[in-house]
């Protein structure tokens, strides 16, 4: 399948004031400003497939926005090439606007003192979409969404979970190919959170929209997007299916194990010897076991164990996807997962 | 590689393109409209606020011309019909593009210039368009009671010829107060608000409601060429109550206003693409 977006060594640096001091050095900046360069984003190069969606992630200031708004067609780049469907994002920018959706968590992209629906009336006359199909997606919408609540408040009233989902409605109403997310569940409390993904889950499924989703809560990750992007310092770190990031050699899975009689780790070690796996011991009676699925499996560790020990319970725990995210940030990238930079 | 190829967006001409844009700001307008009629008494208090303002100018009008009859050749009802004329351009630039004036603020500073930016409309046409403020609608009526009163006054007989004039002089003032706060929003693509010249400049507003021959020769060129404050009130309004050789002068007021437009525009679009390559 050819890609729908073509991201090619993209860079982009900012040119920032770096202001003196007093009123004087405020005199002096306005005549000669002094500048700094800083390099947001990388040699940045990724595709994307339609229908994909996409965690792009980093930490504040990786150059998650930057990009974000390059591919949006906010900025232009200082070097390197967008193409999203053929159309160069910055240089086509009002004709590309007619296909994309994209929502700003931290703000509004509905009118402040409209109703909300006159907001999408006013959306569907700047979209130019048609009355049947602007009907059938705002049947959509209420279903989903449930914004026929309010839709006749004036959107300064909403809660910001209400916002949000106006928001989401907002970007998708003329049926965007691409719909870009910048932090969509910032903010909002566990149900609305759970309402925003069950929502962008169904639109994925039935609209065939094409995400790309940056935000702080892995949450949001692991139940939306099978594959990230972790960007770090305006360079792509990572990527890949999010699972292989989890089943990599780096990232230990933790089988603990409830014992019906006490038991030594030392003796624990011993029975497990000719496998790689860590002890830790909580007591006699609770032991886990820390290993790399690369390595061994659980399966292994169990039999080593019950051919001498009784067993009362066990649990095995995936590494949590902040953890191993933290990691990555921590120590770059394990040997066996540099397969997946392109 | 056969990938999608997403649609360039219906094909228009020039004028198709222009009329679908002005369309969008008639439906702008319309839902402005809606909302404020939700605020009813915001807009009599409006009203209000206005009237006392306007009073307490005419008042000290009122004063001056008790000591002097006439100021600099200009009588109390002539120099009445410039302050009303001046009213009716800066009421239709109040009303329709005050969002120009706090650009800095609320588009740049704020963010809002991202989401104008994600919309396949002309970027300056929502700018001026996005919203409107009505206390716009009061300085017209103001302006033009006081007008009205000051032509009855004056015994002002205007042909139709005369109101064609004044029909195409009020759009052209208003168009040079939209092109000069035009310019100072472009400029703070550059310097952000730091400069701080729209409130200083708005009041510079006050001085061009008086005929301008009452202020020295320096002022009246600052005003005329520099900051085109000349051209919103004394120099339209003398093709009505101006000598044949000031009034000449008035005419020139819509090739003044495109002039300033176009030399606005262009710094707007060249701070757009600044904006678009440096994100701030």
């Amino acid at each position: 399948m050819a890609p729908l977006i073509t991201v090619d060594r993209l860079t982009k640096d900012y040119r920032l004031t770096v202001r003196r001091e007093g009123v004087k050095g405020g005199i002096v900046d306005l005549v000669r400003p002094r500048k700094r360069i800083l390099r947001a984003v990388d040699e940045v190069s990724f595709t994307i497939d339609p229908g994909e969606m996409v965690g792009y992630i980093g930490a504040n200031g990786a150059g998650k926005s930057t990009t974000i708004k390059v591919l949006t067609g906010i900025l232009t780049p200082t070097s390197g090439e967008v193409r999203v469907g053929g159309l160069v994002p910055y240089r086509q920018r009002q004709s590309y606007t007619r296909h994309i959706g994209v929502v700003f968590g931290q703000r509004t992209q509905l009118w402040w003192d409209l109703a909300v629906v006159e907001s999408f009336r006013l959306l569907q006359r700047i979209f130019e979409v048609p009355e049947d199909r602007y009907r059938s997606q705002m049947a959509f919408f209420a279903e989903l969404l449930g914004i026929d609540e309010f839709l006749n408040q004036p959107v300064r009233k909403l809660s910001l979970g209400q916002r949000m989902r106006c928001d989401l409605a907002a970007a998708l109403v003329h049926e965007p190919r691409v719909l870009f997310l910048d932090e969509p569940t910032i903010g909002l409390d566990v149900v609305a959170k759970e309402n925003v993904r069950g929502f962008l889950r169904r639109a994925r499924d039935t609209l065939g929209v094409t995400v790309i989703l940056t935000t702080h809560d892995l949450g949001d990750i692991e139940q939306l997007c099978r594959r990230v992007i972790i960007i770090d310092h305006g360079k792509v770190l990572y990527d890949g299916l999010l699972e292989d990031l989890r089943r990599g050699p780096g990232h230990r899975l933790r089988l603990c194990l409830d014992l019906a009689e006490p038991v030594t780790a030392a003796a624990l070690a011993a029975a497990t010897r000719d496998l790689p796996v860590q002890w830790e011991s909580d007591g006699a009676h609770r032991h886990c076991a820390l290993f790399s699925r690369a390595e061994t499996t659980a399966a292994a560790i169990l039999s080593r164990v019950l051919a001498a020990h009784r067993l009362r319970d066990m649990a095995l725990t995936e590494p949590a996807i902040e953890d191993v995210v933290r990691r990555i940030y921590r120590e770059g990238l394990q040997p066996g997962q540099e397969a997946n930079l392109e | 590689m056969n990938g999608i190829q997403l649609a360039a967006g219906p094909q228009r001409t020039r004028w198709q393109r222009a009329g679908w844009q002005l369309q969008i700001i008639v439906a702008y307008f319309a839902q402005f409209l809606k909302t404020r009629l939700v605020y009813r008494v915001d807009f009599l208090v409006d009203l209000a606020a206005n009237l006392v303002a306007v009073g307490v100018q005419l008042a000290t009008l009122t004063v001056l011309f008790d000591k002097v009859t006439a100021l600099k050749g200009w009588s109390f009802e002539q120099v009445l019909f410039i302050y009303g004329f001046s009213l009716l351009p800066l009421g239709l630039f109040n009303l329709i593009s005050i969002n120009i004036y706090s650009f800095a603020e609320h588009y740049i500073a704020d963010g809002n210039l991202d989401r104008v930016l994600l919309r396949p409309v002309n970027p300056l046409a929502q700018v001026l368009f996005e919203s409107f403020n009505v206390s716009g609608l009061n300085e017209i009526m103001l302006g033009a009671g006081i007008m009205g009163y000051a032509a009855v006054a004056l015994e002002l007989r205007p042909g139709p010829w005369d109101i064609a004039v004044f029909a195409v002089l009020v759009p052209s003032a208003a168009l040079v107060y939209t092109a000069v706060f035009l310019g100072l929003a472009a400029v703070s693509f550059w310097f952000e608000d730091r400069l701080g010249l729209a409130p200083p400049i708005y009041n510079v507003i006050r001085f061009a409601r008086y005929p301008l021959t009452i202020y020295g020769r320096g002022v009246q060129a600052f005003l005329t060429f520099v900051l085109p404050f000349a051209w919103v009130a004394y120099l339209p309004a003398t093709w009505f109550v101006g000598g044949p050789d000031v009034r000449r002068w008035a005419m020139c007021t819509p090739l003044v206003g495109v002039l300033v437009m176009a030399l606005a525009y262009t710094v707007w679009r060249a701070g757009l693409r600044r904006y678009t390559s440096t994100g701030s």
